[in-house]
């Protein structure tokens, strides 16, 4: 057989097993590269907006912050809803704590969770659609290092959610459709349903299959495509 | 029929190159060395505890009475032992993304500029390998090594095998990341895989006009020759013997 019809006739059987994974590699390609990946991570979600820190915010000194709590680590100062704020950490565990009292702040409430998630959300008018807490057993999008966490969805049409960290009030990490499409998509693109890891035996079978199938795609093109305008070019050279 | 052939065969002619690139680069992300690829070769992985004298720390409330530009927020760090106040002038949602920064010694308040000698000996402690520092050098954004980062940055460049490179935020003294040519190398992949080239978009992204162009070419490739199985299956061509 020539390598023409071999190709062919590989190319032809190959692509029956293959043809629909190449159409999902295009398809969840395609979707990846067109949506911007910063408008993906939600980041534009998020408002620009820059709360500033007031002197006569700050009543409760940093001083006192240690004699009361001797093991606090990576304290920062900051603000929440517009008030003083410190976090630290003691061991695995965040606190907050007023700057102006010396008031334990954390864990958060489901109140303040709703107002934190209605300040950073870019559209101010946007109400709130459901708020639940969230311990144990997170969805596949929240990392388990977050918990517990406030999960604050959005009545928009991106069904945006916010989560907030019961323990600091910051917001941990948000996602909207299009991420979970693209967390999608990115599954089926590098065929790991579960654990969205490129280093699986499916992919690397699949690719090597895929090669083959290709390799003989391009020998068809240069039969029927280039091979064919080479000669001509020399028939009429000669 | 006819038209689906042709367009197929010739887009063919258009993606072929491409199409090796991205089967090969996905080969090559199947297989790779994952913590190669991050370039940590030479990195310190555990941090060492310090101890700080809390009595001797300056009150915040004097730091936003000295330094007049608005703060958004102070985080207390340590930077080579010493415990240092890092003021957030402009905050964004994440340390790689453009932020401004005034770095203050807790102890005595007085401003510290992250310069050469202290970035240095910042990317010392965190490097455990086996050469010298050969140059140290501020490069701004785009830093082809962490394309991400929007901050300007020192690069100490050492003399090792593997051309280390430690990059700290030139602001902030925060340790950006170890690059080396393993993970350049993987990069270089990513980039390919990504078409990453500045035509059509900024360097880094994959979100760019040439590979969207490209993409949607394939697409139609692909949906091309879906239909051509299809066509060859209702015509009986699949058949074993």
């Amino acid at each position: 057989m020539t390598w023409h019809k071999l190709s062919r006739k590989y190319h032809k059987w190959l692509m029956l097993f293959l043809g629909l994974q190449f159409l999902i590699w295009a398809i969840s390609g395609l979707y990846m590269v067109v949506f911007d990946i910063h408008y993906i991570h939600g980041d534009s979600l998020v408002t620009k907006n820059q709360v500033f820190l007031q002197k006569a915010q700050v009543n409760y000194p940093l001083a006192k912050l240690y004699a009361e709590h001797p093991k606090a680590s990576n304290v920062a100062l900051t603000t929440l809803l517009g008030a003083a704020v410190y976090r630290y950490k003691e061991g695995n565990k965040n606190y907050l704590v007023s700057a102006d009292s010396g008031k334990m702040l954390s864990p958060i409430n489901e109140t303040d969770a709703r107002r934190i998630a209605k300040s950073n959300f870019h559209d101010t008018k946007a109400n709130i659609r459901n708020v639940f807490l969230i311990e144990d057993e997170p969805p596949s999008e929240l990392s388990s290092r977050h918990l517990p966490v406030w999960r604050v969805d959005f009545e928009d049409s991106t069904n945006a959610s916010f989560y907030i960290s019961v323990q600091t009030g910051k917001l941990v990490t948000k996602r909207h459709t299009y991420w979970r499409i693209f967390d999608w998509m990115f599954s089926f693109h590098v065929m790991d349903y579960v654990e969205e890891d490129a280093s699986n035996k499916l992919l690397f079978v699949t690719l090597l299959f895929a090669l083959l199938a290709s390799f003989f795609g391009f020998v068809l093109t240069y039969f029927r495509v280039i091979a064919p305008r080479a000669n001509k070019k020399q028939g009429s050279a000669v | 029929m006819k038209l689906i052939r042709v367009l197929h065969k010739w887009l063919s002619v258009v993606i072929a190159l491409q199409l090796l690139i991205w089967l090969g680069s996905g080969l090559f992300f199947n297989l790779m060395d994952h913590n190669k690829a991050r370039g940590n070769a030479h990195k310190v992985s555990a941090k060492k505890e310090i101890s700080i004298n809390r009595h001797r720390l300056v009150e915040l409330n004097t730091i936003l009475a000295q330094y007049k530009k608005p703060v958004a927020s102070i985080k207390q760090i340590e930077l080579l032992g010493q415990p240092y106040y890092l003021l957030n002038h402009t905050q964004n949602l994440y340390p790689h993304f453009y932020n401004e920064y005034t770095l203050v010694n807790a102890y005595t308040a007085e401003k510290r500029v992250v310069d050469v000698v202290m970035a240095q000996a910042i990317a010392n402690a965190s490097y455990k390998g086996p050469a010298d520092v050969r140059t140290v050098i501020k490069v701004s954004p785009p830093v082809s090594d962490f394309l991400k980062e929007q901050n300007t940055l020192w690069q100490v460049n050492y003399n090792d095998g593997l051309n280390t490179s430690v990059y700290i935020d030139a602001g902030s003294g925060r340790l950006v990341g170890h690059s080396n040519d393993d993970k350049r190398f993987a990069d270089l992949i990513f980039k390919l895989h990504f078409m990453d080239y500045g035509i059509g978009g900024e360097l880094g992204s994959f979100n760019n006009g040439l590979i969207i162009f490209f993409a949607l070419i394939t697409l139609l490739f692909c949906v091309t020759g879906v239909i051509w199985i299809v066509d060859l299956a209702k015509k009986g061509r699949y058949r074993f013997n």
